[in-house]
């Protein structure tokens, strides 16, 4: 929102300092721990300022220190909301680079979990963004589901948040038939879910009043800062790293990719929940058509070295495009491994797309954006 | 694969089908699109397995062309993925890696550069790609890579007053 | 007089009891312990989850997570300590009122976790490096269950009792 002309405001003297408000790192609706120095012009954002950095936990140093194997847990870390996704980029580039066959039963799992964690991770954005904005009871009721996937998750690897179920050439173990019970139940059980939270909070007043027209992204503005994932999504761009760059077995499953035009934070809202919709179609077909097989690929060397040059790969994580690049020069440990994070691109352009804001909507743009501050500090 | 260059034929494979086994390839391998821009562009592509490497070009140019080639895949609509520092001690040498992502064509495109590792320079392409701002300011932190003309070059992911660069292959804490 | 003040005690025992004002204020704050929402990465989550539906911190008096270091007593330090971050975390302690105490939820508020390596320059390795800890609560993440089992041994601390009996596995 921009001060008009004739407004009230202007008639009367405008003021002529602005003050710096620090939303610091401690703070309960950054979602970690970022910094933004605010330039404030009464209520309104004249410049916001992110200082990140306060949770620099050295993964890119790191993969300069471990071998491939070792580092493998430390990808769960960097997005933990989506851990999954992240660690499929990393064996994904691996497996690239070594030129190793993943099974397909191996892949289907992959495809599985990984859509799992989309829908946990998105379940955790909708609770926590609508406390954000002011609402308590969205936060129990999203957890609640995602205990259930939680539950699930944890019978196949042993972890809740930050599995190391993959591994490089397959999976660690396969799964049980209580997994593809619970899933089937699970999908049963989230679509009536899915309708109420559409009842009970979307098509509410209040959360209208608050999202439309607010945050007003355009398709060139993601493109010159590069961001991702249901930003773009939400400002007409129908990019999909499923789509655009196809990897693990996504190409044989029928699934849309939601899009919507207007740029605000309403639509990069629905472009979440109707995300869920989707991973839950995907989840259902691979259900109906996993094959039977073994879950490692053979002769997976022990002491992995991969040829010289240079290998990226892509997924769609969460919150955006993911790319790990890596670059070897056949040793044990990689020579550089670079981790392009979406949160970062995603949030590179809050400082453009928020001038002239009022702080809470400052703030419903950034919870609507996603951020998930150790993605983009790694 | 497709390692054709636009106007010649090329092979279309078809994604394999899911089966019972093991010996399935990991992803299909689908033809680039969008690369009609080849035909107009001053940069030396070279064309890659993007099946082995993920990304469908390549070039290699000097560290005064980077900004000319930002323009140019400005203008083709390409989006910017990150830049990457990386640190050839034993060549004595820098390189910048700069990524980028077609949006509407999923092409994926690569522009390297080299410059000497002792005071590494490379102009700003944060002019064209406003994202590349915070790309470079980490490539700074980590490496010491002074990019001129960057409008505000302080640490990011260190400490404000960290005059260390970690990622290079001889630093010691 | 002793026997007679013995017996007035026996017949009131079940509508008055006599203790120490210490004991009093240990209890209420033991059952009413408010956390500082100090999330700082993925622990942080797991202390959403517990204090969510299914683990429900509310039933120990918990689940109030304040804001303001000013109004809480207890800070979990839930995640990675930075350098960067250090100077702020001991601010918020130091803006603490008395009596509090601290939560080391992890390990890499403990030790520094798993970014310990030869050659790091960022992580701070466990926050009893910056103020004295309380409880240590190991795991990566731990289970909700165990950040309740935390709380409660934190309240064993103040009030020397444990209100629930530790559960046996089968």
């Amino acid at each position: 929102m921009i001060i008009k002309e004739d407004s009230v405001l202007t008639q009367r003297e405008a003021p002529s300092e602005t003050f710096i408000l620090n939303l610091g790192p401690q703070h309960p609706a950054t979602h970690g721990v970022l910094r933004v120095k605010m330039t404030m012009d009464g209520e309104f954002v004249t410049r916001a300022e992110p200082v990140c950095g306060y949770i620099h936990r050295m993964q890119e140093k790191m993969a300069e220190n471990r071998t491939y194997a070792q580092y493998l847990p430390n990808t769960s870390r960097i997005d933990y909301l989506s851990a999954m996704t992240y660690t499929h980029a990393f064996v994904g580039v691996v497996e690239r680079a070594a030129k190793l066959q993943v099974p397909r039963r191996a892949e289907y799992i992959r495809v599985i979990t990984s859509e799992l964690n989309r829908i946990s991770s998105h379940l955790v954005w909708w609770g926590a963004f609508l406390l954000d904005l002011g609402g308590f009871t969205p936060l129990l009721y999203a957890f609640d589901d995602r205990e259930k996937i939680l539950d699930l998750l944890e019978g196949v690897t042993g972890a809740r948040l930050t599995y190391a179920y993959y591994r490089i050439g397959g999976l660690y173990n396969d799964v049980d038939d209580a997994f593809l019970n619970g899933t089937r139940a699970f999908v049963a059980h989230m679509r009536p879910r899915l309708k109420m939270y559409r009842e009970l909070v979307t098509e509410n007043i209040i959360l209208r009043k608050r999202l439309v027209r607010i945050g007003m992204v355009t398709d060139q503005m993601c493109r010159r800062y590069g961001a991702s994932g249901p930003v773009i999504r939400g400002s007409g761009v129908p990019y999909d790293v499923r789509k655009a760059e196809p990897y693990s077995a996504y190409p044989d499953f029928d699934f849309d990719i939601p899009c919507f035009t207007e740029g605000d934070s309403m639509a990069r809202y629905l472009v979440r929940l109707e995300e869920i919709a989707q991973s839950l179609r995907i989840i259902e077909q691979a259900l109906d058509r996993l094959p039977s097989g073994p879950v490692m690929a053979e002769k997976v060397p022990r002491v992995l070295k991969l040829p010289v040059g240079d290998y990226c790969y892509a997924v769609e994580a969460a919150r955006g495009r993911f790319m790990v690049r890596l670059v070897s020069d056949n040793k044990e440990i990689p020579y550089r491994l670079k981790l392009r994070t979406p949160c970062l691109s995603n949030l590179s352009l809050f400082e453009e797309a928020s001038q002239g804001m009022l702080l809470p909507d400052a703030l419903a743009f950034m919870g609507s954006l996603d951020l998930v501050i150790p993605d983009i500090d790694r | 694969m497709n390692t054709s260059l636009p106007g010649q034929t090329s092979t279309n494979p078809q994604p394999v089908n899911s089966a019972p086994n093991t010996a399935a390839p990991v992803a299909p391998v689908l033809p680039p699109v969008g690369l009609e821009f080849l035909t107009r562009s001053t940069l030396p592509f070279q064309t890659v397995d993007y099946a082995l490497k993920g990304y469908h070009l390549d070039a290699n140019v000097g560290s005064d062309k980077v900004v000319a080639a930002a323009v140019e895949l400005n203008r083709e609509g390409f989006a910017l993925d990150t830049i990457t520092g990386v640190d050839w001690l034993a060549q004595n040498q820098m390189e910048v890696v700069y990524d980028y992502f077609h949006p509407l064509t999923g092409l994926r495109v690569v522009i390297r550069s080299k410059v000497a590792r002792e005071n590494p320079e490379f102009p700003t392409i944060s002019t064209v790609y406003p994202g590349a701002a915070w790309h470079e300011r980490e490539a700074h932190d980590f490496f010491g890579i002074r990019f001129s003309g960057h409008p505000n070059l302080i640490p990011f992911l260190l400490p404000e007053d960290a005059t260390y660069h970690p990622l290079r292959k001889d630093f010691a804490p | 007089m002793e026997a007679q003040d013995e017996q007035l005690l026996k017949d009131c025992a079940p509508f008055v009891r006599f203790s120490k004002l210490d004991e009093l204020l240990n209890l209420g704050r033991a059952n009413s312990l408010w956390p500082l929402t100090f999330g700082l990465a993925c622990c942080a989550i797991e202390m959403m989850a517990a204090g969510a539906s299914r683990f429900d911190l509310a039933r120990f008096g918990a689940e109030v997570f304040r804001p303001s270091p000013r109004q809480a007593d207890v800070m979990i330090v839930a995640g990675t300590i930075n350098k960067k971050m250090a100077s702020a975390v001991k601010t918020l302690y130091d803006q603490m009122p008395e009596p509090k105490w601290v939560i080391a939820m992890g390990n890499c508020a403990i030790s520094g976790g798993p970014f310990v390596f030869p050659g790091q320059y960022a992580v701070v390795e466990g926050v009893d490096k910056l103020f004295p800890v309380d409880v240590f609560i190991p795991g990566c993440p731990p289970r909700p269950e165990a950040l309740i089992e935390g709380i409660l041994k934190l309240e064993e601390k103040l009030t020397g009792k444990r209100r629930w009996p530790v559960v046996k596995p089968e």
